[in-house]
């Protein structure tokens, strides 16, 4: 079997309350193990072109950090057992608190958080905030330009999960997969982590040829831009577009799971 | 100096992992070109021939007489090349950059200003350079983006959300994620993760340590100096060297804009308005929603709508060593007559929110006391914003006059065949 467990990534309140659920359930009926939410941050330096845009959109139309959390519990009770995770950036965490809003998302049904701004020794307490829950824990985010010391250390923390950014650089192009990555890769799971691989992922072929050293591979910018064509189509139409995004999600995923039909 | 890369409770390195290997390079090469007598020579050589430094200390004897307070003096920043404070910064880092065997420096840009400084830098070190600007700024302040191109600069409009500095600093990280093989990142301002407070500081500090000599060689000691505060570079480095010491007072000037209500400021450190936070890499004070979105702020002088501070100043301002004032709009453009007027000077916007406070503070101050206020900036580059100010009826009939007379050239050109161009090397 050829099968890839799929890290689906969406983001919150994008295009809109009502199509980004339409989204979810798209990609869980394609097959995604995995649910990523990224709650909107007004400044997201660390994404490509689609996801930036897709999060200054939710903002625009006015969404919160309580409708996305809203959004997030509505996914945990529809779907209770696909792990979710949520992305965000370092402002949402700690301004309400890092306590409080690791405590929020572990009583909405979040298994994991990642915050590409906080650096895992200076991670504000999310880390120690994330153990006294239980039930959620501090992913950290590994990319290949780190020195091998820091990676060995940051492998070496033994997290049930670390995030392998795949490309020296930020969501959207795509990526080649080459002896350095895969020696990347490696290290990343050193410490008995399962790797959550991503960043630039498209296609089946792709996602084959690293399926072997991750966990799961993460899928982003791809869905996003799934979801941008349908909402520019049938923007007059909201039920039709819903429609359309979780159709083509749907097929979008099932296709980077288990190949072309 | 940091402790660790920390000014008390803020500051830090708060990136994305990316991007730490290469804010470590930076770090390194700056501690080792402090140590380098041939770098700080070179630098010395470029802040005289170049940037024409020292820049003159003016005592402003008419206003002060006017005011009948205290005595002020102007250091005149903006008669560095490029008009502002900010080629200290731009240029050091630049040559730093040139050091570490850098060809690409990107830079973000909000009014302009930064972005001239790099642009003029790089053209003069032979460096390639790309300005990141928001959609908005480009179309405010075409002047400094002609200039920019003309220095051999790409300058990238930034379309993403709102369209102002801070974007173009997300596009800059952006970029530099992708590329610091070869691209050295400058930032404009005294903020960012470390080792950027410090080194700003470190290239700024000429401001201070010459105003220091200049008053000396006048036997005068200052009571108080008075600096606007954006990111908060020109004020740190004009502050630099009396952080450690009890006198002179230091203050801050911010962006009061509008008035008191949230997005019609851009004040960080008095009101309520502002939350400690993490942004662009660093922790301070910020202007934030209650969930953590950076908010929209508001300022005359595009230099001092920023919504962080750096960090040093912030710890600063939370120890009482500097006190932070604000000035507003109104403001800022009575200042900028009053010093027109009195010392046939013209303030920058921004650093006009400065004079303001000078002017209240001389005001309030018995003779012989020594106020110094640093005009970080010239006024030269905000005349669309003043002209149509101050003369709105004859600056709308000279746009309109020039609008057309560029038409018909236009027109007349696309009737003649063009002339033979010109090529140099
Ligand atoms: C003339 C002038 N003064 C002040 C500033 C504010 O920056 P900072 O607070 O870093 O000095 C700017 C920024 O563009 C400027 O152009």
């Amino acid at each position: 079997m050829d099968e890839i467990r799929l890290m689906a990534h969406l983001v919150a309140g994008y295009p809109d309350v009502s199509g980004c659920l339409a989204a979810a359930i798209g990609l869980v009926e394609g097959g995604a193990s995995y649910l990523e939410v990224q709650i909107p941050f007004s400044d997201p330096s660390a994404d490509g072109p689609a996801i930036q845009n897709a999060c200054a959109q939710a903002l625009a139309e006015g969404y919160s950090v309580a409708q996305a959390l809203d959004f997030i519990a509505e996914l945990h009770i529809r779907y209770p057992n696909i792990a979710l995770f949520v992305m965000t950036y370092a402002s949402i965490v700690v301004t309400p608190g890092v306590e409080s809003f690791v405590r929020t998302l572990a009583r909405r049904g979040v298994s994991g958080i990642i915050v590409p701004d906080l650096p895992f020794d200076a991670d504000e307490g999310l880390d120690a905030a994330c153990r006294r829950e239980g039930t959620i824990t501090a992913i950290p985010v590994a990319a290949p330009s780190m020195r091998a010391e820091r990676l060995a250390h940051m492998a070496a923390l033994g997290r049930p999960y670390l995030y392998a950014a795949l490309r020296t650089g930020i969501t959207g192009k795509s990526t080649t997969i080459d002896e350095e990555t895969l020696r990347f890769l490696g290290a990343c799971s050193a410490g008995g982590s399962r790797v959550l691989g991503g960043f630039g992922i498209r296609s089946h072929a792709q996602a084959l040829a690293v399926r072997s050293l991750v966990h799961a591979v993460v899928v982003g910018s791809a869905f996003v831009e799934v979801i941008s064509h349908a909402n520019e189509l049938y923007h007059n139409s909201p039920r039709a577009r819903d429609e359309a995004i979780r159709t083509n999600l749907a097929h979008g995923v099932q296709e980077l799971v288990s190949g072309p039909p | 100096m940091s402790d660790k890369g920390y000014f008390g409770p803020y500051g830090g390195r708060y990136v994305p992992e990316v991007l730490r290997r290469a804010v470590e390079e930076i770090e390194a090469a700056f501690e080792e070109a402090q140590q380098d007598s041939s770098f700080q020579k070179e630098l010395m050589r470029l802040q005289k021939e170049f940037i024409g430094r020292p820049t003159p200390l003016l005592y402003a004897e008419n206003s002060s007489r006017f005011l009948k307070g205290a005595d002020i003096y102007i250091k005149m920043e903006g008669l560095a090349h490029t008009g502002a404070h900010k080629i200290n910064n731009a240029m050091g880092q630049a040559l730093l950059a040139k050091r570490m065997g850098k060809t690409r420096v990107i830079a973000e840009t909000g009014a302009g200003q930064h972005g001239l400084a790099t642009a003029a830098a790089c053209a003069k070190l032979g460096l390639d350079c790309t300005i990141y600007m928001g959609a908005v700024d480009v179309d405010r302040q075409q002047p400094n983006v002609a200039t920019m191109e003309l220095f051999g600069a790409h300058v990238v409009p930034v379309h993403t959300g709102s369209r102002t500095l801070k974007d173009a600093i997300n596009e800059a990280f952006r970029d530099w994620a992708a590329s610091f093989v070869d691209t050295f990142y400058i930032i404009g301002s005294a903020l960012g993760p470390s080792p950027y407070p410090d080194m700003v500081r470190t290239f700024q500090s000429v401001i201070g340590f010459e105003v220091r000599a200049q008053l000396a060689e006048r036997q005068l000691t200052p009571d108080a100096l008075v600096a606007c505060v954006g990111g908060g570079s020109n004020a740190i480095g004009f502050f630099a060297p009396y952080l450690d010491t009890e006198i002179p007072r230091l203050i801050g000037v911010e962006a009061g804009g509008r008035g008191p209500a949230p997005g019609d400021h851009a004040a960080r450190m008095t009101g309520d308005g502002a939350r400690t936070g993490i942004v662009h890499g660093y922790k301070s004070r910020f202007l934030l929603t209650e969930d953590g979105q950076v908010a929209p702020t508001h300022s005359i002088s595009a230099g001092l709508d920023y919504p962080g501070i750096g960090p040093q100043l912030a710890a600063l301002g939370r120890s009482g060593r500097i006190e932070f004032r604000r000035a507003g709009d109104q403001e800022a453009l009575e200042a900028l007559q009053f010093f027109a007027r009195h010392e046939g000077v013209v303030f920058a916007l921004e650093s006009a929110h400065a004079g303001a406070a000078a002017i209240a503070l001389a005001r309030s101050l018995p003779r012989g006391k020594v106020v110094v206020v640093n005009m970080s900036g010239r006024g030269d580059k905000d005349l669309f914003i003043t002209a149509p100010y101050f003369r709105p009826t004859e600056w709308a009939a000279f746009l309109r006059r020039e609008l057309e007379a560029l038409q018909n050239k236009e027109a007349l050109r696309r009737q003649a065949p063009a002339g033979p161009e010109v090529h140099y090397g």
